[in-house]
């Protein structure tokens, strides 16, 4: 049972770790001594390959502030039935992350997106908050019908 | 399902009409013999596999257009001269002529859209998408002075593109609408008899239709027609359906032509790389010389 | 009970080499009445490979340390539930009074989370571990037999070594847009997606489309919307100067097998250090309605002792393979450029004024 269990854990722990080496340097482009947690509403929205960027607006002391915040692939969203319609504009965001490293860009990496009561946004089709993971028999992925 | 003959018949007829319009002239269609006729799959349809490219200047400009020293230009002491940026391009930066490819020859902006199209000129060198290698869209990708590749199969019809590695499949039936823009689009055909016809939607609105500036929206949808002609031709026609931007639909017209060297291959122009100095080059540690 | 289990790996073993040993039946048309002919064929009577594919799975490319060939099935399914949990634990809701995440990271690892990564909703990396002959996978490379590429050659590590200097020596990894990696700069997917050999890459995207016709078979990997084109039946290669990404492939069918040859590799494109002589060979085999067996092999003995690879089951899928304009989009590698000059500025400014 336990080597089973050592198996299975070094089975995850290797896959972890090939993972973090496959993408690219996730340190390169934010500054790990720049956190940042920003509260607004979404202004824009980029639904770009290789990464997602939402525009959110902010409020610092009497001004306003434009920030772009930097989410993974929309392919990933669209095979689970989302789209861009799915967060409308307007929409209250809290993102917490690290800014980029060139200061002057008001950009951060969205480590955590949640609307404003916590539930992370992007979530599953059918809305139980949890992604496809094929045990939710009443989500579906939208199929284009045909090839 | 059609037969050969009848496919023949058509073929001969739609380049009969053709060559009275002056239009995609092929000449000995009369003649078409075993060897120069439609191919065909086993389920009866016009076999489009293979290598085609247009053979045309619609790339610089869709219209008519003569020829001019640059695609950039500058006022110069006598006549305007060709841009800074281009000057040292010589001859090879010049813009050939081209008798254009819109029929009518007219691209019916609405006022807004054809101020757009001004300033798109003006500032030419920075708002040509490809100039960054940026993917072409729909219909620009078909006549690139670069080849593409049809894959044809009785499940899948896809297109391969030199240009900067573009891709469409096709889909054979319709998916609805596209559940996000893209460059190249969501297609969808169908036969009708012995055309096959596209239908596109769901671009976004960064593609333009050459280096002259035509541009669009993102509620632009297209409807393509490819007839083949003969076995080395095919009569290619784009349907422009764009309200924010145009007052009418409009058609393009222009045949393709069939690689027919035994060695030709879809060549690679993996472009991304070789605009890096252009698109990057402000944040080398040194800046090149 | 130790004795019984290295006993049982040492059979599966056997079991495992006399497969990888098996060569496929060469040069055989179809015969009409074997199993065979349940499955979709082309007009010409050659297998379909055509439809949406993918190969995101949970087993790794190399075999974790210690870890049999296979595991049971039992030990499969722990695997599968485990990220299954995760994947929920990370779906659950914040905290929406969460201050700012820690000065210098908060030490997680992957994708979700830290800095630079983002939600774990972004990633579909796969939730099976990869089955082949019924066989639950610890690995996708078995051959060698322990999973594991073979060693360099005197010439492989004598270039690995060239490569580490010139690494060190030509200045700061973010100097020039041609130090970043391919992925970065959108020349290439991250891992070998488009490959050969076309692995997955354990985040998301590992999506292809195959369409096979007469002369050709395509291949389309979704990042970077990479177009292999096959030419079947080709009797020669380029010449070795020319070197296209993806290099050059030649295929053939050997009895229900495509089996691909690619050589002339782009100078860019280096698999794991591979040299410029590096020859794939590929082995697609649909064993059934929703599975092809992808067998890789790597043939470059300037840089590895022995010829090595795999073997990649690839899912039938009816998702969409979706447009991954991914350089209309790079916003990242300006920010990774303009990030690092910013710090430089900095820390020279810093320097300036004590």
């Amino acid at each position: 049972m336990r080597r089973t269990m050592l198996l299975v854990c070094a089975g995850v722990l290797a896959v972890a770790g090939v993972r973090v080496a496959a993408h690219h340097a996730f340190g390169a482009e934010f500054d790990p001594n720049a956190p940042v947690r920003l509260q607004g509403k979404i202004v824009r929205l980029e639904w770009v390959n290789p990464h997602t960027w939402i525009h959110m607006e902010i409020t610092k002391g009497d001004a306003k502030e434009v920030w772009a915040v930097e989410g993974g692939t929309p392919n990933t969203l669209l095979r689970r039935g989302l789209t861009r319609d799915t967060l409308t504009i307007g929409t209250e965001i809290i993102v917490d992350g690290y800014q980029t490293k060139d200061h002057s860009l008001k950009r951060a990496n969205g480590r955590d997106v949640t609307f404003t009561d916590g539930r992370k946004i992007f979530m599953g089709s059918s809305g139980t908050g949890a992604p496809r993971d094929g045990r939710d028999p009443t989500e579906t992925t939208k199929k284009p019908g045909g090839r | 399902m059609r037969s050969a003959l009848g496919g023949l018949i058509a073929g001969m007829l739609s380049g009969a009409v053709l060559m009275s319009l002056g239009i995609g002239a092929e000449p000995g269609l009369a003649q078409q013999s075993a060897a120069t006729a439609i191919p065909r799959t086993a389920a009866g349809r016009p076999d489009l596999n293979g290598l085609w490219q247009a053979l045309n200047t619609a790339n610089y400009d869709i219209q008519a257009h003569t020829a001019r020293p640059a695609m950039a230009m500058r006022p110069g002491p006598v006549v305007p001269i060709p841009a800074r940026d281009v000057i040292a391009l010589g001859a090879i930066g010049a813009v050939p002529s081209g008798t254009g490819v819109v029929v009518g020859d007219e691209l019916p902006y609405l006022p807004e859209a054809l101020a757009q199209k001004k300033k798109n000129q003006e500032s030419w060198l920075t708002l040509d998408p490809e100039i960054k290698c940026y993917l072409p869209g729909v219909p620009r990708a078909n006549y690139m002075p670069f080849p593409f590749q049809i894959f044809q199969s009785d499940t899948a019809f896809f297109m391969a593109y030199e240009y900067a590695g573009a891709v469409r499949n096709v889909f054979l039936s319709n998916p609805g609408p596209a559940p996000v823009d893209s460059w190249m689009g969501q297609s969808w055909g169908r036969w009708d008899g012995d055309t096959f016809v596209v239908e596109s939607s769901g671009f976004n609105d960064q593609t333009w239709f050459d280096r002259s500036g035509n541009h669009h929206s993102e509620q632009m949808t297209v409807v393509e027609r490819y007839t083949m002609t003969d076995r080395d031709h095919i009569q290619y026609e784009a349907t422009i359906t764009d309200p924010k931007v145009f007052s009418r639909p409009w058609t393009m017209r222009m045949p393709l032509y069939r690689h027919v060297n035994a060695e030709a291959r879809l060549g690679q122009f993996k472009c991304v790389e070789f605009v890096e100095e252009l698109m990057f080059g402000q944040y080398r540690k040194v800046p090149a010389r | 009970m130790l004795h019984r289990c290295t006993r049982a790996i040492r059979a599966l073993l056997v079991v495992l080499a006399t497969g990888w040993a098996l060569t496929p039946a060469s040069g055989q048309a179809p015969s009409p009445g074997t199993a065979a002919t349940t499955l979709p064929r082309t007009a010409d009577g050659r297998p379909d490979l055509q439809g949406t594919w993918s190969n995101a799975t949970i087993t790794p490319i190399d075999r974790p340390e210690g870890a049999p060939p296979v595991y049971t099935e039992a030990q499969a399914r722990r695997l599968e539930r485990g990220y299954a949990d995760r994947v929920e634990r990370l779906a659950q809701p914040s905290d929406p009074n969460r201050t700012a995440p820690p000065q210098g990271g908060d030490g997680s690892t992957g994708a979700a989370g830290n800095v630079g990564g983002y939600n774990n909703f972004w990633v579909d990396p796969g939730d099976r571990v990869a089955v082949v002959n019924g066989q639950y996978r610890t690995s996708l490379i078995v051959d060698p037999p322990n999973g594991r590429v073979p060693a360099l050659t005197d010439a492989g590590r004598r270039k690995a070594a060239a490569r580490a200097e010139q690494f060190r020596t030509r200045g700061g990894e973010y100097d020039h847009p041609e130090f970043r990696p391919l992925a970065e700069r959108c020349l290439m997917s991250f891992g070998s997606n488009a490959g050969p050999p076309m692995l997955p890459n354990y985040f998301y995207n590992n999506n292809y489309q195959i369409v096979q016709t007469k002369d050709h078979v395509m291949i389309l990997a979704e990042m970077v919307h990479d177009v292999r084109i096959i030419r079947m039946n080709a009797t020669a290669h380029p010449p070795a100067h020319i070197r296209p990404w993806m290099g050059d492939s030649i295929g053939r069918w050997e009895g229900d097998t495509l089996v691909v040859e690619t050589t002339n590799f782009h100078p860019l494109q280096v698999f794991r250090g591979a040299s410029d002589t590096l020859k794939v060979i590929e082995r697609f085999t649909r064993v059934d309605a929703d599975t092809i067996v992808y067998r890789f092999t790597i043939d470059d003995l300037d840089t590895w002792v022995a010829p090595w690879g795999g073997e990649v089951p690839f899912r039938r899928t009816d998702e969409q393979v979706f447009e991954y304009a991914c350089h209309e989009g790079n916003y990242a590698l300006a920010n990774i450029l303009s990030g690092a000059r910013a710090q430089e500025r900095e820390a020279a400014t810093k320097k300036q004024n004590r």
